[in-house]
């Protein structure tokens, strides 16, 4: 028993023994390697990643992800002006039906193989026969085929003419991918290496965790001014601001709530960037359906809606009040909420169109938005407008909510007036008047209107860019006066740093791309 | 004849058992499927709506066979699983074998580590108290339990985080790891305090573990609360057995009748109550999980569900229940061979 008994204690010394030496030898690794972070430049995101290949790509975060490995032929590389990328430039042939691209020479993909036109060609044709489940192909719905002339030609011939087509060559729908790399006919999974003419090469992803990037060595431009980059992914902001404010990643890069922006603003060491956005926010109305296909009642809401106190209140100046669909910033903005509303909510104003269609007030009405897709504000938003309303004595609002998953199938159909965002596929006034205007839109709320299909199909064809942003005015004067959906905020592009990390002034900007390889810290 | 008999018996309920675990995996996909068709809301809407035309996502559900009867979807699903195909995710078409392998493996050294925190503060904040009825470390050692069960995991996570994480500046508040040690480390088994040590790489074991602590510590606290009760009860019990008495009568120390009789018999219903425990565990890892930013296959779940990914939500579900009921069968096994007194 007694030799038992010390047999025990031997074991428990040698243990705690064994723990010394492996804190010892772990402590001093530790401080060898501490010296690796200078070089690599972390990131933190909310965002999450959907398919890499961007055949089957369609959401921001996926993007952003998209944009350090693959290029287009034209992009956003300086700012919010479109350029020519791989390409040295596309022109239309006779109408905008038909589109004539150079490319470029001596680009390589990151293996160092040649980038040529049978890769643009392979990368187009891919996208529309895979019709990838994220629906990118919908992008290319107007492409109907592109041949090559000869090793840096390529000809895209659309179905109907598009002034706006290398708009469309600028999104992930245009990422060029190596066809001695990329399946015709099916995605490349995630697990898989991926491989573009981009900045960084991906070398280590781990689904929803991370994604690890290192220069290219073939890259065309300027050497990123990091060499190694992490993407950390993060399931709630709250836990993203402590890593920040611990040190643990470098910056933030969407999406923190404005309290958290708030907070974070003040604490030392950290930095909140902000720059023009292209973001915004709105609320659609079914115009075939009462109260709400009643023009006198959109209109009332319209005079009522309390944009400056959702910017102040809610948001913290995070975001600006908006009164066009296209948000200030991009060519062709006009305030045509302001112009038709005024700047400030007026009830009186408000009163008198009720009136004036014999509308009996307070109006019942339903309002809906949704927790889980637009962040936490939402609730306050929505009581703001909720207050707003109720406040004229002219409406009585009922908030109604839902979860995004049963919110967003064909919320038009189901709602009178409900809460929506926008985030561009490219950014351009046309992209916040076309999906939005055209008669089978994608928020499924009824509106047709014959005078915006008209002005939709003169401003695709309009053949020079002067021609096409006086029609994109009139588009927004005509939505402003028969109301389908009230604009009322545009918000900032943000991004949090701690104050070592460099660069980032030059990539807040309308084209709203955060381009990793500009910074430095 | 009567060891044959025994035999016999364990034998059959062994068997019944085995069996059992059929219909129970068949309730529990149906059950799985059905809620997930009957709650609003669907994957591809979920994903695609708010920015793509309504013709696309019709296209789409019409490609993936959602619009299909629900009978003709569930047969499909059925013969897939049967296969041991439990195929990819409609979001990020992830194989759903890769959630399991990889995600699990986090979730698997999240709750091997919870546990050893609750067994060790379960077992000795449950002696102490057991020992010392009705002293204050008995009541403190009651409080203490109960407090911790009752507490959500998410406020004991959050609270942990500020304290630790941000005020005191101690502890990592979230991941497995820090950024560029997980860049730079070598999975082998996705345990990461195993990758390390088979690595030797000791400065990522330092940062796993201490990444580790937090959330472990969190998830272990609320399972502890179970053990406290449980031991406490069983101490007092034991104590005022005939074998204890008997013991004290033969001169034997207080001491040693205690540590060495009292307290080994009051632990052998722990066993069986760890089994059970697991499921408990795993419920509460999804939200420490969620907390702690810590990418197991219960932080999977939560986001695949926001999702209503059925393909995700289905395999992660009935990986779940597997396990929880192969541990139960796997429990009982082994309560019915330490414990002779189990008849069938």
């Amino acid at each position: 028993m007694v030799r038992k008994r010390i047999g025990w204690r031997w074991a428990a010394a040698l243990a705690a023994l064994g723990l010394v030496a492996v804190a010892a030898v772990a402590g001093a690794a530790w401080a060898r390697g501490g010296h690796a972070q200078a070089v690599t430049l972390v990131d933190g995101t909310t965002d999450s990643v959907t398919n890499i290949d961007p055949a089957n790509e369609y959401d921001f975060g996926t993007f952003t992800l998209d944009l350090l490995i693959y290029q287009g032929l034209y992009g956003f590389p300086h700012g919010a002006k479109l350029e020519p990328v791989l390409a040295t430039k596309c022109v239309p042939k006779g109408t905008n039906a038909t589109w004539f691209c150079t490319l470029k020479r001596n680009i390589k993909f990151s293996d160092g193989s040649p980038f040529t036109s049978a890769d643009v060609k392979w990368t187009f044709d891919r996208v529309i026969k895979i019709k990838g489940d994220q629906g990118i192909y919908a992008l290319l719905s107007n492409l109907k085929s592109t041949t090559t002339n000869g090793t840096y030609g390529v000809t895209f011939h659309l179905k109907s003419p598009q002034s706006t087509w290398p708009f469309i060559l600028a999104t992930s729908a245009g990422f060029i991918v190596p066809k001695s790399l990329y399946p015709a006919d099916k995605i490349r999974d995630n697990s898989q290496s991926q491989m573009g003419t981009g900045p960084y090469e991906l070398v280590k992803y781990t689904p929803g965790q991370q994604a690890v990037f290192k220069a290219n060595p073939n890259y065309s431009g300027p050497k990123p001014k990091n060499d190694n980059l992490i993407i950390n992914y993060y399931s709630k902001s709250s836990t993203m601001k402590l890593a920040l404010q611990r040190g643990e990643i470098d910056m933030a890069f969407r999406d923190f709530t404005p309290t958290e922006l708030q907070s974070l603003g003040k604490a030392s060491g950290i930095k909140v960037h902000t720059g023009p956005g292209v973001v915004i926010r709105y609320m659609v109305f079914n115009p075939t359906r009462a109260p709400t296909n009643n023009i006198a009642v959109r209109k009332a809401i319209a005079y009522l809606m309390p944009r400056q106190t959702i910017a102040t209140r809610v948001y913290h100046g995070f975001v600006q009040p908006l009164y066009s669909m296209v948000p200030a910033g991009l060519p062709g903005h006009t305030d045509a909420f302001a112009t038709q509303y005024g700047r400030t909510p007026s009830v009186a104003k408000a009163k008198a169109v009720l009136q004036k269609a014999g509308v009996t007030t307070p109006v019942p009405i339903d309002i809906w938005w949704t927790p889980s897709h637009y962040g936490d504000a939402s609730a306050d938003e929505y009581a703001e407008i909720q207050r707003a309303l109720n406040g004229s004595g002219l409406f009585k609002v009922t908030l109604k909510s839902a979860e995004w998953a049963q919110y967003s199938a064909q919320p038009g159909k189901r709602y009178n007036a409900f809460q929506l965002g926008w985030f561009p596929d490219y950014p351009d006034a046309e992209d916040y008047i076309v999906p939005f205007y055209q008669p089978d839109n994608f928020m499924a709320n009824g509106y047709n209107s014959k005078a915006m299909n008209t002005l939709i199909k003169r401003e695709y064809a309009a053949p020079t860019t002067p021609r096409r942003l006086a029609v994109i005015k009139a588009a927004q004067a005509l939505a402003a006066k028969e109301v389908p959906i009230i604009p009322y905020w545009q918000q900032k592009m943000i991004a949090v740093s701690r104050n070592n990390v460099k660069g980032l002034n030059q990539t807040l900007d309308a084209a709203f791309q955060m381009r990793f390889w500009l910074l430095s810290k | 004849m009567a060891a044959a008999a025994q035999g016999t018996s364990l034998k059959s309920y062994l068997l019944t058992r085995l069996a059992l675990v059929v219909p129970m995996v068949l309730i529990l996909l149906t059950f799985v499927f059905l809620l997930m068709r009957v709650a609003p809301g669907d994957p591809i809407s979920a994903s695609l709506g708010g920015h793509v035309p309504q013709s696309v996502i019709i296209d789409i559900k019409h490609r993936l066979g959602f619009d299909q009867p629900l009978w003709r979807q569930y047969i499909e699903y059925l013969g897939d699983i049967a296969r041991g195909n439990f195929g990819r995710t409609i979001t990020d078409q992830r194989p759903i074998s890769d959630i399991i392998l990889v995600n699990g493996a986090a979730t698997l050294e999240l709750t091997f580590f919870a546990m050893i925190v609750a067994v060790v503060v379960g077992v000795i904040v449950g002696l102490v108290a057991g020992r010392f009825r009705d002293t204050p470390w008995d009541v403190g050692g009651r409080l203490f339990g109960i407090v911790i069960y009752a507490m959500p995991v998410f406020f004991i996570g959050l609270m942990a985080q500020l304290f630790f994480g941000s005020y005191l500046g101690w502890l990592p508040t979230s991941g497995r790891a820090s950024p560029i040690t997980q860049a730079t480390l070598v999975t082998h088994t996705n345990i990461y305090t195993i990758d390390a040590i088979i690595d030797g790489n000791w400065s990522a074991l330092k940062d796993v573990v201490l990444h580790l602590i937090l959330p472990a510590v969190t998830l272990g606290l609320v399972t502890a609360g179970v053990f406290i009760r449980l031991i406490r009860v069983n101490v007092i019990r034991t104590l005022k057995d005939d074998h204890i008495e008997a013991a004290r009568a033969r001169g034997i120390a207080e001491r040693d009748v205690v540590y060495r009789h009292a307290f080994k018999n009051a632990l052998v219903p722990v066993i069986t109550v760890v089994g059970l425990s697991l499921a408990l565990l795993l419920g509460g890892a999804v939200l420490t999980e969620t907390t702690f930013n810590w990418p197991g296959i219960g932080h999977e779940l939560v986001l695949y569900l926001e999702n209503r990914d059925y393909n995700a939500v289905q395999g992660i579900v009935v990986v779940f229940g597997l396990v929880v009921v192969f541990v139960s069968l796997l429990i009982d096994i082994v309560n019915a061979f330490i414990d002779p007194r189990i008849r069938y």
